[in-house]
């Protein structure tokens, strides 16, 4: 594999990662967290997964900035990737979309 | 005596990341500024060298300043203080300031790629401002 195709593939290998922590702290907090501290009184649920949450959200748009600095992404390909951030499920359509971006990288020709 | 450790390895945290972004941004400004020479002996081997730092080092520092910051302003109870929005407002450019300074690197490194954007020559002097106005609002709290 050719040292540039190798190193985008490991970048959509990472902003997959980062995608999949954004998407699943997102369902944590809002299928989990938000109903144990409104239904069962328990605050203590948001006050942890809000702050990883947080975290895990900035580390995406960090990596999508990152990744779209990097070249080879059209506006609408960066609109998309960011607005999936704010939407539960978003982010794991995403994955799926950059999964084969990275599948097209590697295929011959 | 916890908050004092998590503010000490918060701020050595910054020291190790403002670092990294500094020679990451130095680093581009000299390798657009010889543009004629691309294909220079040593060219690939700095930008490998600078890459791997970034990504092994400058990156989780700043993802540990961001989660020790976090703690310290829930521990210290500072949300809301206007200095803290300040300075939060500032970290906020330097990561993204960060991210585009990375991603040309990445850039940089590919053969069929544009070159980045020429403001980007301006990022070391940025990157200077944002920390001292950072200094300036945490330890004066003129806000």
């Amino acid at each position: 594999m050719a040292p540039d195709i190798a190193e985008e593939h490991r970048q959509l290998r990472r902003m997959r990662a980062a995608s999949l922590l954004e998407g699943s702290t997102l369902l944590l907090l809002v299928v989990v967290a938000v109903p144990l501290k409104h239904l069962a009184g328990m605050a203590a649920a948001t006050a942890v997964m809000g702050p990883i949450h947080g975290l895990a959200f900035l580390v995406y748009i960090w990596m999508l900035i990152q990744t779209v600095s990097g070249g080879g992404w059209s506006r609408s390909e960066t609109i998309r990737l960011a607005i999936a951030a704010f939407i539960p499920f978003g982010a794991f359509v995403n994955e799926r979309a950059l999964a084969r971006r990275q599948k097209a990288l590697l295929a011959p020709g | 005596m916890d908050y004092l450790w998590l503010k000490a390895f918060h701020i050595a945290a910054a020291s190790v990341w403002i670092g990294g972004v500094l020679i990451a941004a130095v680093t581009i400004g000299a390798l657009m500024a010889s543009r004629n020479a691309a294909e220079a002996p040593g060219r690939s081997a700095i930008l490998d060298a600078v890459r791997s730092w970034d990504r092994r080092v400058t990156t989780p520092a700043m993802v540990l300043v961001w989660a020790l910051g976090m703690t310290l302003a829930i521990h210290g109870d500072w949300f809301g203080a206007r200095w803290l929005t300040g300075k939060l407002v500032l970290v906020l450019a330097l990561s993204a300031l960060h991210g585009l300074v990375s991603g040309s690197l990445r850039r940089l490194g590919r053969a069929d790629a544009t070159p980045p954007s020429s403001r980007l020559r301006h990022a070391p002097a940025a990157i200077i401002v944002g920390v001292v106005a950072i200094v300036l609002l945490v330890v004066i709290k003129p806000l």
